[in-house]
């Protein structure tokens, strides 16, 4: 039994985990924005950039062995990389395979790139409003008006 | 209608049907004003940057009706300078005022305050935002001269000129024409155009936007003329400047052609771009646009403090 289904390659082009969460499809440029915002110092972390997708063209994967991610990760992470899918893995198998849940509206996630927004002069939280998505998601700044390409905002 | 209460931050809250009813409130008071209608209010202008016109409409538009004016003209003579927090700074005047004007350098400080204050506030200007006092009374000037805005009778064609980059007044104002039927024209010095989100704007609202290559053109197709001043500081070669001024100034021979009723408005004040001696033409009307302001202003602190 040489051969080995083609589904199982794609799965290894990154290293397997047994338990934890998938991040896929996401835009190539971002995967290591994703990586480092989404492990912790204890949490080990496998990444694969300028994957081949017929979706994407290119594509990155992180995997974060042994936990799920928090609600405020998947905020972030809808930001950066809306186009993301989240598996979540059990005993090497996928129990849950889901696209980020992109909200219509994300509070204190990422700071304003205008830099007179008043956001970014007083102690005050901020707030972008979804104007169009997913590629590019473009936001708009509740406080300054201003719109912006939701990939080129600075996480908080 | 209710607006008592309600904030006046930006033209972007404002629905057609709002706008319209604060146009008609503005008429009203202008034709007969209550000299003691806002009897007993207090007013703060707090102008964290100086604007002596923006400050000293206010504060007519108030003393005007009998209402009275607190406040201060510039940061400097305030405990911002201290390092208090805006949030605070409003804590404390919303104890004193029942209404608060506000002028602040920064982008959406008006907001910000208004997630702060009790009392409504009104945005005299924030930053490179919104000045949405400035864009009713554009709008007033251009509904009292041409009723076709209103009542939809006719295409009136608008023409931007100048800096439309950088000019908030433009921006806010296109966003507020796309509620009517209109056709815009513009022309600016290259690197100076309207920004993409205003054209998307108006593409969404089915407004026409076509670009004139010269303030000529503008000038002979348009019912109203809308300058906006430029700024030195936006040229990085004084040469350029120079250059580009002498092709963004109106004077009184550039009007042969124009429509007998085309006005010519300017948010004020302006420098170079209109010669004086277009001053003395029926076409200027930048003078009268100003003084709209306080009718204008009347209006909308009436409708907020429930008295109109
Ligand atoms: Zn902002």
């Amino acid at each position: 039994m040489a051969e080995t289904p083609s589904g199982a390659q794609k799965i290894r082009q990154v290293e397997a985990i047994a338990n934890g969460t998938v991040i896929d499809h996401i835009p190539s440029p971002m995967t290591l924005k994703v990586a480092t915002l989404l492990a912790g110092p204890d949490d080990q972390v496998f990444m694969g950039m300028n994957l081949r997708s017929s979706l994407l063209g290119r594509k990155g994967v992180v995997k974060i062995s042994g936990r799920e991610l928090t609600e405020r990760s998947v905020s972030s992470l809808a930001l950066i990389a809306p186009t993301a899918s989240i598996s979540i893995i059990r005993d090497y198998t996928v129990v849950s395979k889901n696209p980020v849940p992109v909200p219509s509206r994300f509070e204190d996630i990422a700071r304003c790139a205008n830099p007179n927004c008043v956001t970014n002069h007083e102690r005050w939280s901020t707030r972008f409003d979804v104007v169009a998505g997913k590629n590019p998601l473009r936001v708009r700044c509740f406080y300054c008006e201003r719109s912006f390409d939701a990939a080129d905002l600075t996480l908080i | 209608m209710d607006f008592r209460s309600r904030h006046v931050l930006s033209i972007a809250d404002f629905t057609r049907a709002e706008i319209l009813h604060i146009l008609s409130k503005t008429r009203e008071i202008e034709t007969s004003p209550r000299i003691d209608m806002l009897a007993g209010k207090v007013m703060a202008t707090l102008f964290f940057e100086p604007s002596t016109r923006t400050r000293l409409s206010f504060e007519a538009a108030m003393q005007k009706l009998g209402g009275r004016v607190i406040g201060f003209s510039d940061a400097g003579s305030t405990s911002t300078k201290k390092g208090e927090s805006l949030a605070d700074t409003l804590r404390m005047v919303e104890q004193y005022a029942d209404v608060i004007v506000m002028r602040h350098p920064r982008d959406g400080a008006a907001r910000l305050a208004s997630e702060v204050s009790r009392v409504p506030i009104v945005n005299g200007g924030d930053g490179a935002n919104q000045h949405p006092s400035q864009t009713f009374l554009d709008l007033y000037t251009i509904a009292k001269l041409f009723p076709e805005l209103t009542d939809g009778s006719r295409t009136l064609t608008i023409a931007f000129a100048g800096d439309l980059r950088y000019g908030r007044t433009v921006h806010s104002l296109l966003s507020a024409l796309c509620h009517f039927r209109v056709r815009l024209l513009t022309v600016a010095p290259r690197g100076l155009e309207m920004p993409q989100q205003y054209l998307d704007e108006a593409a969404a609202a089915k407004v026409e936007v076509e670009v004139v290559p010269s303030l000529q053109d503008a000038i002979d197709g348009c019912d109203v003329l809308y300058m906006t001043r430029l700024q030195e500081e936006r040229f990085p070669d004084p040469l350029e400047f120079d250059h580009i001024k002498a092709s963004y100034r109106i004077s009184a021979s550039m009007l042969q052609a124009a429509r007998p009723q085309m006005r010519i408005l300017h948010p004020l004040p302006r420098v170079n771009e209109i010669a004086r001696d277009v001053d003395a033409t029926t076409h200027a009307h930048y003078f009268a646009q100003a003084g709209n302001g306080i009718p204008v202003r009347q209006a909308l602190i009436g409708l907020i403090l429930g008295a109109l």
